[in-house]
């Protein structure tokens, strides 16, 4: 057993991982939870997202002999899993020339210790790298009714539209809600054949201390079909002291064929930070399995900084080719170009990426 | 779904580098905290260092980042300053954007790193003393007060289990610290009923006053335990009496905000309420 526990340590750390992919769910026909511990997916896998990772995705399952794929379970009591996200990058800003670097994203370990079975457990999710480790998410839950409801409470990312893996997304970057920024609090959600909906309320700090009585409420439901799912969220920060934080979107999905369409619009009222401002930001993207083990992946986005102001948009389209050979390990190349205002060169610039992602 | 249509970003009409609509034109950007401020901090920065969502209560809009960043203790590594002033090699937001601290990803997180000719200016600042601008370091009327931390605007709360937690307070201008002491500045806790009339309350005694910057003067008020019990607290810095506090001039502060001199500041927060 103890050799067991060590060699599923040994390959965390070797292993590389993917995080969130919404499109996963919408070409499968499925919810978040039917392969993520998280019921608004994203960190660790479940069983089956686990085998599903190991023997759908892959254009090839290395099978070993004598043995069964990977569940991440230990135990009944015990599972664990992890992420490693490795890049090499090539920025080019206008007037500014460019810059090249590897770099190590992330290393991520899960851990879900099941004090009742499907019942009571608690989950951490612990950034290893880079730098010396701090903690993304640590909570207990307590599902009810059959796994029907769950309540949790802790550190956690807060529900809220499309949890894409990229939070340079502008609908990831701008609301603020992403996997930088867990919040600590209350999540109460729903789990049924078609509907998922999770509220939850929390400091409104982004893991900082809690500032104020003031809260952040995050509300969110999704109706899943089949071939297509859409959804609303709702999400209020009445933390800081000079004003409120509202934002609101709607999202959506579609099957059709080889091709995944995913959309998102964001509409942001801000008091908190100075004179009121509105912003608005979007995403279209289309995924389409080329081949078995291979996805291309086009992104259109739009950012409105300040719908009061004329002539700033921003526009960002990104083209990704996702190669995953064989289980546990991802290869994505892409190139991202940011179209902004001329006269800033950063809202100009174009990145190129080839990223070795790993998932256990 | 119509805004999500592409090839529609802006043309910059009318704008400078940040999106703004010109005023004054944009000068360079040169070591001076507020040219920092607007080329770096405010447009770069405080797209997500900002309210109270800031990521670990660090906000870098203009309001805020004097006093959250000079001589301030940093969260992920508290045994570094924010910006240690003289010292860049010990500076912890060196280290954030250079992309070499202990803790977490380089900033800007997601974007690509400043360019190196940005943070030799900052570096500059600084090595030159980390000073405030002219403009942000002057008050034109009777010296006021704001809390920089915890974020009030009344009965508010605040953690008290983490050194973000510390009180900080802002002047508009500088002070005659000598006038701030522990006779001048008092915390007071409700006795746990949040009111501070009924005779339950009671003083919190020992407290240690860090004087961040002088001009402006920014304090760091920390309880000499370190944290406190959950309860409803009133901070009250003198502006009238034998311990007001004093600006340069002699002159009794403007405590309440209303442009006389000879007012108390008063502040009132939570701790505990998190949840």
């Amino acid at each position: 057993m103890r050799i067991r526990v060590l060699l599923s340590l040994l390959l965390l750390i070797l292993s590389a991982s993917a995080s969130a992919e919404p499109y996963f769910a919408a070409q499968q026909g499925l919810k978040c939870v039917a392969c993520h511990v998280s019921p608004t997916g994203g960190g660790m896998r479940n069983a089956y997202g686990n085998v599903w990772g190991q023997t759908v995705l892959p254009a090839h399952y290395i099978a070993t002999e004598g043995s069964s794929p990977w569940t991440g379970e230990i135990n009944r009591y015990l599972a664990v899993g992890g992420n490693l996200r490795a890049d090499a990058s090539y920025t080019s800003i206008p007037q500014q020339g460019s810059t090249s670097a590897f770099d190590l994203e992330q290393l991520r370990v899960y851990l879900e210790v099941r004090a009742i079975p499907d019942r009571l457990s608690v989950y951490v999710d612990e950034r290893l790298a880079p730098g010396i480790s701090n903690n993304a998410e640590a909570y207990g839950r307590f599902w009810f009714d059959n796994q029907r409801f769950f309540v949790q409470a802790g550190q956690m990312y807060l529900p809220y539209g499309l949890r894409l893996q990229d939070d340079t997304a502008y609908i990831r970057q701008v609301p603020g809600i992403n996997f930088a920024t867990p919040d600590r609090g209350v999540e109460v959600g729903i789990e049924t054949a078609q509907w998922s909906a999770q509220f939850a309320v929390s400091n409104g700090t982004a893991g900082g201390p809690a500032a104020s009585n003031g809260k952040q409420y995050s509300l969110r439901a999704e109706h899943v079909q089949s071939v297509w799912r859409a959804g609303a969220s709702f999400n209020v920060n009445e933390a800081s002291d000079t004003g409120n934080r509202q934002m609101q979107n709607l999202f959506a999905a579609l099957r059709t064929g080889p091709v995944v369409w995913l959309g998102e619009a964001d509409y942001i009222i801000d008091d908190s930070a100075g004179p009121r401002r509105k912003q608005a930001a979007g995403l279209i993207e289309a995924d389409w399995k080329v081949h078995p083990g291979q996805n291309l992946k086009l992104t259109a986005e739009y950012f409105d900084p300040d719908t009061a102001i004329d002539h700033d948009q921003q526009n960002r389209f990104s083209l990704l080719w996702e190669f995953t050979p064989i289980q546990f390990a991802q290869i994505r190349l892409g190139v991202r170009n940011y179209d902004g205002i001329p006269q800033n060169d950063l809202q100009n610039r174009t990145f190129v990426f080839a990223e070795l992602n790993g998932y256990f | 779904m119509a805004s999500l249509l592409p090839g529609c970003a802006g043309s910059g009409a009318g704008l400078d580098a940040n999106g703004q609509p010109i005023g004054g034109g944009q000068d360079p950007l040169v070591a001076d905290f507020a040219s920092i401020q607007s080329h770096v901090f405010t447009p770069i920065c405080a797209q997500c260092h900002v309210g109270a969502a800031a990521p670990l209560g660090f906000r870098l809009d203009a309001a805020s980042a004097y006093a959250m960043l000079v001589n301030a203790p940093s969260v992920e590594v508290p045994s570094l300053l924010r910006v240690n002033p003289g010292h860049p090699e010990s500076s912890y937001i060196i280290d954030k954007i250079e992309g070499h601290a202990a803790v977490g990803g380089q900033m800007p997180l997601g974007q690509p790193p400043l360019p190196q000719s940005t943070i030799d200016v900052i570096r500059q600042w600084i090595t030159d003393g980390a000073q405030a601008s002219a403009a942000l370091a002057a008050s034109s009327g009777p010296t006021q007060l704001r809390a920089v931390a915890p974020l009030v605007d009344g009965s508010q709360s605040m953690s008290s289990t983490d050194n973000a937690g510390d009180i900080v307070i802002a002047a508009d201008g500088e002070l005659d610290v000598s006038s701030v002491n522990a006779a001048s500045v008092t915390l007071t806790a409700s006795g746990g009923d949040g009111t501070f009339s009924d005779g339950n309350e009671s003083s919190i005694g020992n407290l240690t006053i860090v004087v961040r910057s002088l001009n402006p003067t920014v304090l760091d008020i920390r309880p000499a335990a370190g944290t406190l019990a959950a309860d409803t607290y009133q901070l009250t810095i003198a502006g009238t009496g034998s311990t007001a506090v004093l600006d340069l001039s002699g002159a009794a502060i403007d405590g309440a905000g209303t442009g006389a001199r000879g007012s108390d500041f008063v502040m009132r927060f939570s701790v505990g309420a998190q949840l």
